[in-house]
């Protein structure tokens, strides 16, 4: 893949600016703390801290000193949290940061969330550096996570950004990320600010963006999780706001995503594997129950998404015992599929058709869970990469519903 | 005699002949104006069913979920919404032409029906939004109740979708003057009842589900600094 050649020259102090996001905020003495670990890391470059605000309808960043005290949470601004990731445009600092990226001409350009890293791991170093030591142009941040954690990037966003984009980005979205002033000044001048500012600035606009363009990429390893201090949100709520955002950047860059075949591995920053402590609490009776209320009670609204063979093999899949309940790869993901479709052609209210979803989804997490739940780290690894491969077969399923929506007409 | 009969014969003859020749313009002209309404129901027709298609009309009814796909052989939204629009076509240019005649009575209820034509273009809309809503607001409870792990999802949805028909044609009731007051007020029976209803089931059997889907909405912000609890340690966040 031939690289495009870097068009705009950063400012000789190097100036990194960092964007903290989020409804928490950071005191003084986290600021000071950001800047003592950026000055440590890189002494030749100056760095600046803003934090994100939201004002008159939109994000704008301001100096630590200049921002007010955070006012008291309403549900609008709970969205500003970036670690929960699948954040909507409107509500995204990206833009904000990308203007000022641009405008001061800096080195690097940074999206972070106002949330309790690992201080353990440099981990704003470990974001930064790729960008100005090893000319990256974006770096995707990767958590150390439980293993049972995030399923919906496990099951869906993981293996469908691989097997759309080619490019194995572990946890596409992350929330925070790293971009240099050329990209920044790119994404800066795309249309979609001004054609769809619903969508331009989430995280899924900002990796499809990148992912589709010929940019270099890397991820880096940046510790554990800092978790978001509002999430908790359902698992409904959650598909709707981040599979939306997702199957929106699919329904733009359909030539880009058509044309890819098979996915390699993304370079790499640090090392990690998976978090120990207590595993999140699991329970596969009550995610089964829901799933065969679904199969049952939704299959009018499935029968419009999905096709006969699979709506069989789905209500054999919940006429099964709970310990035998197993949904396949192949299946899974061609339901995922069907629903993208769906959500391309409109068979329905997009909310109503994500939220649809949803007891599949959790149906999926009762097996996965049932399936790796005695595995050691390697054969659980290697049953993630089983389901990204079938992600990859199934793409001649998703390319011929896509372009022939009417073959299959329920 | 035979004079007599035949003057009668003659004059009743008159008398049916002038009646048919004063009445001749006045048919003529109803003819003429139904003729009129035909062919601007046919137009309209062919209007409506070509802007339909335009904005794809079906399609977007599907998608926001007023309306479920048409089975093969049974008319869509599109053609429905056409027929509607010719049939009222139709009838208005009857009821036109039944004026142009003059008859006193045939005119005051043609004036009558007429005064009535715009209520009942109202209450005919009220109840297509109302039927196509109820399908959007039965969808909708449906999967929500679902994704809550509700068994009685259906009966919830199809509850839904019910208020909504019975809402849609109380107003439609009272838009045309039926019924008096007996509608509004068994509709505010109606409701009266199913909140209170309501509001005794969530009080006696689901507060906790209540307070999880408020507590979710309106999150209690915890400061950085604060650690988490057990049950924020044992959680699955699903991003």
């Amino acid at each position: 893949m031939a690289l495009e050649a870097t068009a705009i020259e950063p400012g000789v102090a190097g100036e990194i600016v960092v964007a903290i996001d989020g409804a928490g905020g950071v005191d003084d003495s986290g600021v000071e703390q950001l800047e003592l670990q950026l000055n440590r890391r890189f002494p030749k470059n100056r760095a600046t801290i803003l934090m994100a605000r939201p004002r008159a309808g939109e994000v704008v960043l301001a100096s630590p000193g200049e921002v007010e005290p955070v006012p008291a949470p309403t549900s609008e601004r709970s969205a500003l949290v970036t670690t929960e990731g699948g954040i909507p445009g409107q509500y995204s600092a990206l833009g904000a940061l990308l203007r000022e990226g641009v405008r001061r001409r800096a080195a690097a350009v940074a999206l972070v969330a106002a949330a309790q890293h690992d201080a353990s791991a440099d981990w704003l170093g470990l974001l930064l550096a790729p960008v100005l030591e090893g000319g990256f142009e974006y770096v995707c941040p990767t958590y150390l996570r439980r293993r049972a954690d995030a399923p919906l990037n496990t099951g869906i966003i993981y293996p469908l950004t691989r097997a759309l984009y080619g490019q194995r980005l572990r946890q596409p979205l992350g929330g925070e990320a790293a971009l240099s002033l050329t990209l920044a000044a790119r994404l800066l001048d795309d249309p979609d600010w001004r054609r769809d500012p619903v969508h331009a600035g989430s995280d899924a606009w900002l990796v499809a963006k990148v992912l589709a363009g010929r940019h270099r990429i890397c991820q880096a390893w940046l510790g554990a999780w800092p978790r978001a201090s509002h999430g908790d949100e359902g698992a409904s709520e959650t598909l709707v706001r981040a599979l939306g955002l997702v199957f929106r950047e699919m329904e733009r860059h359909t030539r880009c995503w058509q044309r890819v075949e098979g996915s390699q591995p993304v370079p790499t920053v640090g090392s990690g594997s998976w978090l120990g402590g207590e595993a999140p609490r699991v329970s596969v009776e009550r995610l089964l129950d829901t799933f065969r209320l679904g199969a049952r009670e939704l299959a009018p609204v499935w029968s419009l998404v999905l096709p006969p063979a699979t709506l069989l093999a789905l209500r054999q899949a919940g006429a099964a015992r709970a310990d035998a309940f197993r949904l396949a790869d192949d299946a899974w993901a061609r339901i995922v599929y069907d629903f993208a479709v769906a959500y391309f052609v409109k068979t329905m209210e997009r909310r109503q058709l994500l939220a649809s979803l949803t007891p599949l989804y959790l149906g999926w997490i009762a097996s996965f869970v049932q399936e790796t739940q005695g595995l050691e780290e390697p054969a659980f690894e290697a049953r993630v990469e089983a389901l990204c491969a079938a992600f990859e077969t199934q793409k001649r399923y998703l390319i011929s519903r896509w372009r022939w929506p009417d073959g299959f007409n329920p | 005699m035979w004079e007599q009969t035949q003057r009668i014969f003659l004059e009743s003859l008159e008398r049916v002949l002038h009646g048919a020749a004063r009445q001749l313009p006045g048919a003529l002209a109803m003819l003429f104006l139904l003729l009129i309404a035909v062919a601007a129901a046919l137009v309209l027709r062919g209007v409506v069913r070509r802007v339909c298609e335009r904005v794809s009309l079906d399609r977007r009814l599907r998608e926001w979920g007023f309306a479920g796909p048409v089975a093969e052989g049974r008319p869509g939204p599109s053609q429905l919404i056409a027929r509607l629009v010719t049939w009222t076509v139709l009838a208005v240019g009857f009821l036109v032409g039944l004026s142009a005649f003059e008859a006193a009575s045939t005119s005051a209820l043609a004036a009558r029906l007429l005064d009535f034509v715009p209520h009942l273009l109202v209450a005919v809309v009220i109840v297509a939004v109302g039927l196509a809503g109820s399908r959007a607001a039965e969808r909708s409870v449906l999967i929500g109740a679902v994704n809550m792990g509700l068994h009685s999802a259906r009966l919830l949805g199809l509850g839904a979708r019910w208020l909504v028909v019975i809402l849609a044609f109380g107003i439609a009731l009272d838009q045309l003057g039926v019924g008096g007051r007996v509608v509004p007020v068994s509709l505010a029976i109606l409701f009266g009842g199913v909140v209170l209803a309501l509001a005794l089931a969530v009080g006696l059997g689901a507060k906790d589900l209540v307070a999880r889907s408020l507590e979710r909405r309106f999150p209690v912000p915890k400061s950085l600094d604060e650690p988490d609890d057990e049950d924020e340690e044992g959680k699955l966040h699903h991003l």
